[in-house]
C-alpha cells in the first residue's frame, strides 16, 4: 500500500517478465504430478488471496473460508453440469464466483456488526452449516459422495486430454497442461486485481477499519458497509478458488470443505504474510506442496522410524501437518512478517520489527501504556 | 422410547460438559483475549492420559495426574508461547493456538490411532432410576462434578486474589498492571485452570453412553466455542447459560430427529451454530456480554 | 475550495451520562462562522466526551448539535463527515503506509472508486484517483509536509505524525475542523509551527476551528472564543482576555491567578495523550472524587 504509483520501466518489470515465462514454460518439462501439485497450489493462492483481503487487509478474523470455497465449487459443478442447467463452463464460472459473492453478502448481517473472536465464530458456522446442507441437497450435491466437476471448454477448446488433441514441442498436452495455463491466467487476475484493490480507495478504507473503526467512520469510511464488502470480496475469490479446485479434482465432496480446509488458508496468509499479496501465494504454494511433496519423497525421507512414536512410525501426512503447526508457531513466533518479510529487505528503522518488540518486558509491565497509536500493526508488507 | 423427561436430562447432562469447555474459554479470553482453538487438544490430551494411566494407577490417581498434567501443558503453552508477545494482537495469538492445536492433535491422533480407548471410570454402565426416569449413573456424576467445579470457580473468581485480579485484568490490563496486578502470573495460572477444566471433561464425554475415546473426541470443543460465544465471551455466567441452551438444543434437534427431517440429517449437529447465529444477529455480543468500550 | 463561510455550529443542553455518571450536563455553545473556538477545561471535564458527540461516535442523552440547519446528534460518524466536519484524535490514529495514503484516506468520501473500478484500474477511477492525489498534496504542502509526501508514517517524528492528523482532517475539506489536543507532547518549537500551521489553514480555507488544547498560552494567543468546562458543566465562555480572569475559572485551575496563562505541561513529557499532561487542578478533581467521569469516558481512553 505504500506505493500507489505503479512502478513501470524495464528494471521494475523484468523480474515479473521472467517469472511468467518460466511458469509458462514448466508445463513443457514437468510431469503431471507436478503440475497437479501446481495446479492445486495457484487455486489455493486464489483463495489465500481472498482471505487476505479480509484477515490481512481488513482485520476480520474468518474460520469460514472453506464454505466460500465449497459454493464456487459447488456452484461451478451445477451450473455447467449434469444434473444442472449445463452452462457453457465460462459462464458457469463467472457465476460461481458471483454466487461464492452472494453467499458472502448473505452473510453481512453478521460481518457488518460483530467483530473479533465472535465473528470468528460466527464463521466456524458457516463451515458446519455448509457440511449440513452438502450433505442433504442430494439434488445438488450429490450427497455424501459427492459429484463429478464437467470438464472446462472455451470457444471449443476443452481442458481435457483430448478434443482436441494437442503437443507443444512435442510433449503432449493433457488435462494437467491445460488446466495449467487456465491457473495461470486466474491467478495472474486475482493478484493484479487484489493488488490494486490493496492500494487504491478500498484498500486505504478497509486499511482504516481494520487500525481504528472509528477513526475512519469519523473520516468518512462507512464501517459496516466496508466490513461487509470486504466479506464479499474475499468470497469471491473464494469462489474463483473452490471452482478452480473443483477443475483439477474433477469430482467433489463434502469433507474436503472443512473446519482444516479453513484453518489450512488461515495458515497460508499466516505464514505468508498478513495482508500481502505475494505472501498470500508463498503462503499457499508451501501449505499445498508441503504434504504431496513430503509423500512423493516419503521412501527418502527418514521419516518413518521416527524416536520416541510408541512404535508407529511418522507417515508423511502427519510429517507434514507437524512441520505446518511448527511453521505456524514459529513464524508467528520470530518472523510475524511471514515469508515475504523474511525474503524482503530488513524492516525500516522505527518500524516495529515484531509485535514482540513492544510486549510487555515482564509480568505486569503494561503494554507501552502510552502507546501513541492504537494501530493493531499487524506485521502487514505492502504488497509486491 | 425418548420422552421429553428424557431428552431434557440428555441436554442438561451434555450441556453441563459443554459448560466446563466453554468456562475454559472464558477464563482463558477473559486473562488474554485470546480464543483458545487448542481446547480441544488439551481436552483430548487429558482423555488420553487418563485412558493410559488408569490401569496401572488406578481411575482416580490416573484422572488427578492427568488434570494436573494437562494444567501444566495449557500453563507451558502460555508461558512458553505467547508470553512475550503484544497481547493486543488478538488475532495472531489466537491463530498461534491453532498452530499448538495442529501439533498436539497430530500427535496424540497419531498416538490414539483407530483406537477406542476407555478412562476406567468407576460408573461403567450402571443406571439409576429417579422418580421413574432412568438415567445413567454417569450423566448424574457429570452434571453434579460439573456443578461443584464450576461452583467453585465461581467462587474463586468472586473471592480469590486471583479472580479479582483476572476480573480487573479483562477490564482493563493497563489499570491492573498499574494496580500491581502480575498480569502474566493472572494468565498462566488461567490457562492451567482452563486446560484442568478441559480434562475433566473428557472423562464425561467418553464415559457411558458414549462409547470411548476417540481421536476425534477433541472436536467437541468445537460446540463449546458457540456456547462460549452465545453466552458472551467475557462473561462466565454467559458461558453457563450458553453450555446449557446448546446442550438443550443438540438434544431436541436430535430428539426430534425424525420430526424434523424436512430440515435434513444430522440436525443435532448443526443446531447448536444455528441458535448461535440467530443470538448474534440480535445481540452481537453474546446474552450477557458487553459491548467493548469505544477506543479511539 | 471555500464555498462562502461555514456554517455556525450551535450545541444546545448537550447532556451525556455513562452508566448513571453524567459526563456533560446541558452544555451550550456556539462555535461562529469561520472563528477558532477553544474548549478547554481539566482532564475529565467532558471535552473528549463533547468531541465525540459532535463527531457521531457517541449518543447524547439529550440536546441538539446543529451544522447550520442539519441536526448531528442522530447522524452516523460518516455522515458528519460528509457534511464537513473532521477532527482529530488526541493519540495520534494513522494507518499503515505513507503520508500520502493517510491523506488519501481523508478523501474517501469526496471519490467515488469502487472495488471493481480499483481492481480493474478502470481509467475513469485511475484519473479520479490522480486527481485527488494531487489535491492531496496541495494540503501537505499547507501543512509543511510536502516534502515527506511519500515517506512511511512509521517513520515520522510525533509532531510531523500530528501533522499528518491535521492535514487529513483538511483533507475532507471541511468547513469545521475538531482538534483534539493538537499540541500535546510537542516541544516548544512544534508547538509554535502548529499553531502557525493552525492560523494559516483558517486564514486560507476559512473554515470553523474547534479546539481542545491545555496548552492555555496556545489557547490565549490563538482563539477566538473560548469555553470552560468542568465535570461536564459549562461554568464560563467568552474571549479569552475574560476568561482568564473569571474567578471562576481560576478556582478550577486551582488557586494561583497565574495558573491558567502558564501551562503545567512539561515541554518533554511522554509523547502520548494519554494523561500525560496532569494539570494541577487535577489532583484536586480527582480528590473530590465521586462526581469524576468513570475512567475510559474521559481520560485518555475516549478520544
Amino acid at each position: 500500500m505504500s506505493e500507489r504509483v505503479p512502478r513501470t520501466g524495464p528494471r521494475a518489470v523484468l523480474p515479473y517478465a521472467a517469472a511468467v515465462v518460466l511458469l509458462c514454460a514448466l508445463p513443457l518439462y514437468l510431469e503431471a504430478y507436478w503440475l497437479r501439485i501446481g495446479l492445486f497450489a495457484m487455486a489455493a493462492a486464489i483463495g489465500a488471496i481472498g482471505l487476505n483481503l479480509l484477515s490481512g487487509g481488513t482485520g476480520q478474523l474468518s474460520l469460514g473460508h472453506a464454505f466460500f470455497l465449497a459454493v464456487g465449487a459447488y456452484g461451478y459443478a451445477w451450473l455447467a453440469g449434469e444434473p444442472g442447467p449445463g452452462l457453457p463452463a465460462p459462464l458457469a464460472l463467472v457465476l460461481a464466483v458471483c454466487l461464492a459473492g452472494v453467499a458472502g453478502g448473505l452473510f453481512s448481517p453478521v460481518s457488518g456488526r460483530v467483530r473479533g473472536v465472535y465473528l470468528g465464530v460466527a464463521t466456524l458456522a458457516l463451515v458446519f452449516l455448509g457440511h449440513h446442507v452438502m450433505l442433504n441437497a442430494e439434488a445438488v450435491t450429490g450427497g455424501y459422495n459427492g459429484r463429478a466437476v464437467a470438464p472446462f471448454t472455451l470457444l471449443g477448446f476443452s481442458f481435457t486430454s483430448a478434443d482436441p488433441e494437442l503437443s507443444v514441442l512435442g510433449v503432449p498436452f493433457g488435462a494437467e497442461e491445460r488446466l495449467w495455463y487456465l491457473g495461470l491466467a486466474l491467478l495472474g487476475l486475482a493478484w493484479f486485481t487484489a493488488r490494486n484493490i490493496l492500494r487504491g480507495r478500498p484498500g486505504r478504507a478497509l486499511a482504516a477499519v481494520r487500525d481504528s473503526e472509528v477513526a475512519a467512520a469519523v473520516l468518512g469510511v462507512p464501517v459496516a458497509r466496508y466490513r461487509s464488502a470486504a466479506f464479499v470480496v474475499s468470497s469471491m475469490y473464494a469462489g474463483l478458488s473452490g471452482a478452480l479446485i473443483a477443475l483439477a479434482f474433477r469430482r467433489i465432496v463434502p469433507d474436503y470443505f472443512g473446519l482444516t480446509l479453513s484453518i489450512d488458508y488461515l495458515a497460508m496468509i499466516v505464514l505468508g504474510g498478513l495482508g500481502s499479496v505475494a505472501g498470500a501465494v508463498a503462503g499457499a504454494a508451501f501449505v499445498t506442496a508441503l504434504p504431496l511433496v513430503l509423500t512423493r519423497y516419503a521412501d527418502v525421507l527418514p521419516l518413518v522410524d521416527e524416536p520416541g512414536a510408541g512404535g508407529q512410525g511418522v507417515g508423511p501426512t502427519e510429517a507434514a501437518r507437524y512441520l505446518y503447526g511448527a511453521a505456524i508457531v514459529l513464524v508467528l513466533r520470530y518472523a510475524p512478517g511471514g515469508l515475504v518479510g523474511l525474503v524482503r529487505r530488513t524492516p525500516a528503522p522505527g518500524r516495529r520489527a515484531a509485535p514482540a518488540a513492544s510486549a510487555p518486558a515482564d509480568d505486569g509491565a503494561p503494554a507501552n501504556a502510552a502507546s501513541p497509536s492504537v494501530r493493531p500493526s499487524h506485521p502487514k508488507e505492502s504488497s509486491s | 422410547m425418548t420422552t421429553a423427561l428424557d431428552i431434557l436430562l440428555n441436554g442438561l447432562a451434555l450441556g453441563s460438559v459443554y459448560a466446563l469447555v466453554a468456562l475454559g474459554f472464558v477464563i482463558i479470553f477473559k486473562a488474554s483475549g485470546v480464543m483458545n482453538f487448542a481446547q480441544g487438544s488439551l481436552l483430548l490430551l487429558g482423555g488420553y492420559l487418563t485412558a493410559v494411566l488408569h490401569e496401572e494407577l488406578g481411575f482416580l490417581p490416573a484422572l488427578l495426574l492427568a488434570v494436573a498434567a494437562t494444567a501444566l501443558v495449557a500453563g507451558l503453552v502460555d508461558r512458553v508461547l505467547l508470553r512475550g508477545m503484544d497481547p493486543r494482537h488478538h488475532h495472531i495469538l489466537t491463530i498461534m493456538t491453532i498452530g499448538v492445536d495442529i501439533l498436539l492433535l497430530t500427535e496424540l491422533a497419531r498416538r490414539i490411532g483407530g483406537d477406542l480407548l476407555t478412562l476406567g471410570d468407576p460408573w461403567g454402565n450402571d443406571v439409576l432410576t429417579l422418580a421413574g426416569v432412568t438415567v445413567p449413573t454417569s450423566r448424574v456424576a457429570s452434571i453434579t462434578v460439573s456443578v461443584l467445579v464450576i461452583g467453585t470457580v465461581f467462587a474463586a473468581f468472586r473471592h480469590t486474589d486471583w479472580g479479582l485480579s483476572l476480573r480487573a485484568a479483562s477490564e482493563d490490563q493497563e489499570a491492573a498492571a498499574l494496580m500491581g496486578v502480575r498480569l502474566g502470573r493472572v494468565r498462566t495460572l488461567a490457562w492451567a485452570l482452563a486446560g484442568a477444566l478441559a480434562a475433566l471433561a473428557a472423562l464425561f464425554l467418553t464415559a457411558f453412553p458414549a462409547p470411548g475415546l476417540e481421536r476425534t473426541t477433541g472436536q467437541i470443543a468445537l460446540k463449546a466455542f458457540p456456547a462460549a460465544i452465545l453466552g458472551g465471551m467475557a462473561s462466565p455466567p454467559g458461558a453457563l447459560l450458553g453450555s446449557l441452551l446448546i446442550g438443550v438444543t443438540e438434544a431436541l434437534a436430535a430428539g426430534y430427529q425424525s420430526e424434523l427431517s424436512a430440515l435434513g440429517r444430522g440436525l443435532g449437529d448443526v443446531a447448536p451454530y444455528l441458535v448461535m447465529i440467530v443470538v448474534l444477529l440480535v445481540r452481537p455480543h453474546g446474552l450477557l456480554g458487553t459491548k467493548e468500550a469505544v477506543r479511539v | 475550495m471555500s464555498q462562502g463561510p461555514p456554517p455556525p455550529l450551535r450545541v444546545t443542553d448537550l447532556t451525556v451520562r455513562f452508566a448513571g455518571l453524567v459526563a456533560l450536563d446541558a452544555v451550550s455553545l456556539t462555535v461562529e462562522p469561520g472563528s477558532i473556538h477553544a474548549l478547554i477545561g481539566p482532564n475529565g471535564a467532558g471535552k473528549s466526551t463533547c468531541f465525540n458527540v459532535l463527531s457521531g461516535v457517541c449518543r447524547p442523552a439529550s440536546g441538539s448539535v446543529r451544522l447550520g440547519e442539519r441536526e448531528l446528534t442522530r447522524l452516523a460518524p460518516h455522515r458528519i463527515a460528509a457534511l464537513g466536519v473532521a477532527r482529530t484524535f488526541q493519540n495520534i490514529v494513522t494507518t499503515e503506509g505513507t503520508v500520502a495514503d493517510n491523506l488519501m484516506l481523508g478523501r474517501h468520501g469526496l471519490s467515488r472508486a469502487g472495488f471493481a473500478a480499483t481492481a480493474l484500474r478502470l481509467p475513469h477511477a485511475v484519473r479520479e484517483q490522480r486527481a485527488h492525489r494531487e489535491r492531496a498534496r496541495a494540503f501537505a504542502g499547507l501543512t509543511g509536509l510536502g516534502a515527506l509526501f511519500d515517506t512511511p508514517v512509521g517513520l515520522l517524528s510525533y509532531g510531523d505524525r500530528k501533522r499528518v492528523e491535521l492535514a487529513r482532517a483538511l483533507c475532507l475539506e471541511p468547513r469545521l475542523l475538531l482538534l483534539d489536543e493538537p499540541v500535546a507532547g510537542m516541544n516548544g518549537a512544534e508547538r509554535e509551527r502548529m499553531a502557525g500551521v493552525v492560523r494559516t489553514v483558517r486564514a486560507e480555507l476559512g473554515l470553523s476551528v474547534l479546539l481542545v488544547e491545555h496548552d492555555m498560552g496556545l489557547v490565549m494567543r490563538l482563539a477566538d472564543e473560548v469555553t470552560v468546562l468542568d465535570f461536564g458543566r459549562r461554568i464560563a465562555g467568552g474571549a479569552p482576555a475574560d476568561v482568564r480572569t473569571d474567578p471562576e475559572v481560576v478556582r478550577v485551575y486551582l488557586g494561583s491567578p497565574a495558573a491558567p496563562a502558564a501551562p503545567a505541561a512539561p515541554a518533554v513529557s511522554a509523547p502520548s495523550g494519554a494523561g500525560a499532561v496532569e494539570r494541577p487542578g487535577d489532583a484536586s478533581a480527582r480528590a473530590r472524587g465521586a462526581a469524576a467521569p468513570a475512567p475510559g469516558t474521559e481520560r485518555g481512553d475516549s478520544a
